[in-house]
């Protein structure tokens, strides 16, 4: 029996770790071709280990190109849309959670709804009321925008998270004289606060990753996101250097790296409210 | 506040008051998405009855033309066509690869969390990033995709994935499948974990083997799961835009051209507003139907 039961797991070993790397290979050859020579990519056959590794595509990414500002717009992008949705959000979640009143339920719902609408259906008339506004080619158009899907997003995440909050907790602090925003602050706020954490996460990674407004919204390299600029160094390019693109992706996916390294903790919790379902 | 609840004596003045700041909480909220969603909704269907000129924004009322026109025209059906087969193309890999995936991640490897982290990273990477690498995986000239295929005998010349029919599809609804597969796995994977180990002996010792134990106690157990995961999945792959468009654009001669992406060159590209919002209304008008039943299926689910 313990032979068999042996050789089963190493199977299963092979198999399971055969397939991961299948599937990361895509994201190793992105750094890979970013660290080697120029001489090197270019070679037939291309060899898959680098003979030596340099970092002159990060440094001519930096120098000479526009990278650093999309950089700094995306960081700005994603981190004010993230902070209007997870206060906003924080609050409405509360009140559908904790609070009864008509039309609650309906709300609930509709929330659902509007994070399943296609973002091209909005796109028109949202483009129509930045330029009627001033707004386009600015960030605050494109903040404005992310709402759209962040917002009902975070709420339905938020949602599940406060639902988890033992009401007996919100209870006591009234009986002991706490007003109802006394004991949202005290009670609710701290134990939901890894929930609000991972929701932040998550809607960090969809405003930092988010293409299609960028790309209608925002026309000049002031304002313009790592998502479309990038692309744009792809399609104005003569010659295509692709270990520039990959060095500009493999920077593009750093906060992503981030989180997945030192806040997966967080990550997991949102699978588990449904992070990946809203 | 004290005017509200003496108006209202048959209610506790407590509950009245803590109603009213339920309202107030939830009031930005409200706002926002009237502003956001509710608004450029309505005014998606308006624009759909005029006929605009994008560069000048200057707009004639056609009534239902809009409609005529683009349920007459064959870019419309075939557009659809296009849709119906890259949703079914990809979302048939992504559940058969993730259901797999999720069942192999499930078993006691070594270093899980990491391959875990590893199979989930293609959801959470930007498209733009996603759509980079595999556009120079594909490379015509440099490609390591090709030169291994060379390599290992399966061709003799590099292959056009991107270039031509149907080579374009098929690889628009691979790297969709292997983008968008860790959202099954993670789905899955949840629910596997909560399964009864119980089942499971019980079917071994009704002499059940690999295959019989994963249709008669897997599957039953994750049909709630799959169903969800399948509902949410075809609304959004119905509705994907950037995978696509950066990948081919539509092409090779609009064979990849689905849907959103109809949308965003009548508006951007031929400047026809209302006819593009109008593609817009019917496309919402064919996603209505699962957007319907998922909507339902989840408030049975949330009490």
């Amino acid at each position: 029996m313990m032979p068999a039961r042996r050789s089963t797991t190493i199977l299963a070993n092979l198999v399971t770790w055969g397939l991961v790397l299948l599937i990361s290979f895509p994201l190793i050859w992105m750094v890979v071709t970013s660290v080697r020579p120029q001489t090197e990519l270019f070679q037939i056959p291309p060899t898959v280990i680098p003979r030596a590794i340099t970092f002159e595509h990060y440094i001519k990414l930096l120098e000479e190109t526009p990278f650093l500002r999309y950089f700094m717009n995306s960081m700005i992008l994603a981190t004010s849309t993230t902070i209007v949705v997870i206060v906003v959000g924080t609050l409405g979640a509360y009140s559908l959670v904790r609070f009864s009143y008509r039309g609650r339920e309906t709300l609930a719902a509709l929330v659902l709804f509007t994070y399943l609408l296609p973002s091209v259906v909005l796109i028109i008339p949202l483009y129509l009321m930045m330029v009627k506004l001033g707004l386009a080619n600015t960030l605050t158009s494109l903040v404005i925008a992310y709402t759209t899907f962040a917002l009902p997003y975070a709420l339905w995440l938020l949602r599940s998270f406060m639902a988890g909050v033992p009401e007996d907790l919100e209870s006591a602090a009234l009986v002991d004289g706490a007003s109802r925003m006394g004991a949202f602050v005290d009670v609710i706020l701290p134990q939901a606060l890894p929930g609000i954490i991972s929701t932040a996460l998550f809607t960090f990674i969809l405003a930092w990753n988010e293409y299609l407004y960028a790309l209608v919204m925002v026309n000049s390299d002031q304002a313009r996101p790592l998502t479309t600029g990038v692309m744009n160094m792809l399609i104005t390019s003569f010659n295509i250097e692709w270990s520039l693109l990959m060095a500009a992706s493999v920077m593009m996916s750093i906060p992503l790296i981030i989180i997945f390294a030192f806040l997966q903790s967080y990550l997991t919790r949102g699978f588990g409210a449904g992070g990946v379902k809203g | 506040m004290t005017i509200a609840a003496s108006q209202h004596r048959t209610q506790n003045p407590l509950e009245r008051r803590y109603a009213l700041l339920g309202v107030l909480l939830i009031a930005p909220t409200v706002l926002i998405l009237c502003a956001v969603i509710v608004y450029p909704l309505i005014s998606a269907i308006y624009l759909s009855l005029f006929s605009i000129y994008t560069p000048t924004l200057k707009g004639s009322w056609v009534g239902l033309d809009n409609y005529v026109q683009v349920f007459g025209s064959s870019g419309f059906w075939s557009a659809l066509g296009t849709t119906v087969t890259w949703t079914v193309g990809t979302l048939f890999l992504q559940i058969v690869f993730g259901v797999a995936m999720a069942l192999l991640l499930n078993q006691n490897i070594l270093f899980r969390s990491l391959a875990r982290s590893l199979v989930l990273f293609p959801y959470f990477v930007s498209t733009v990033v996603a759509v980079l690498i595999w556009r120079w995986l594909f490379n015509d000239l440099y490609g390591i995709l090709s030169h291994l295929l060379i390599q290992f005998g399966v061709v003799d010349m590099p292959v056009d994935w991107l270039g031509k029919m149907p080579n374009a599809m098929a690889s628009v609804i691979f790297v969709g499948a292997w983008k968008f597969f860790p959202f099954v796995v993670i789905a899955v994977l949840a629910r596997l974990q909560t399964i009864p180990e119980q089942l499971y002996e019980a079917a071994t010792i009704d002499g059940a083997g690999v295959f019989g134990r994963f249709f008669d106690v897997t599957l039953p157990q994750l049909k709630d799961v799959l169903t969800i995961v399948i509902l949410l999945r075809t609304i959004w792959d119905f509705k994907e835009f950037d995978l696509i468009y950066l990948l081919t654009g539509g092409g090779p001669v609009n064979n990849t051209r689905t849907l959103p992406l109809i949308v965003y060159q009548q508006a951007f590209g031929l400047n026809q507003m209302g006819v593009a919002a109008t593609y817009a209304v019917a496309m919402m008008l064919v996603m209505l139907a699962f957007m319907l039943i998922y909507l339902y299926r989840a408030r049975r689910q949330s009490p």
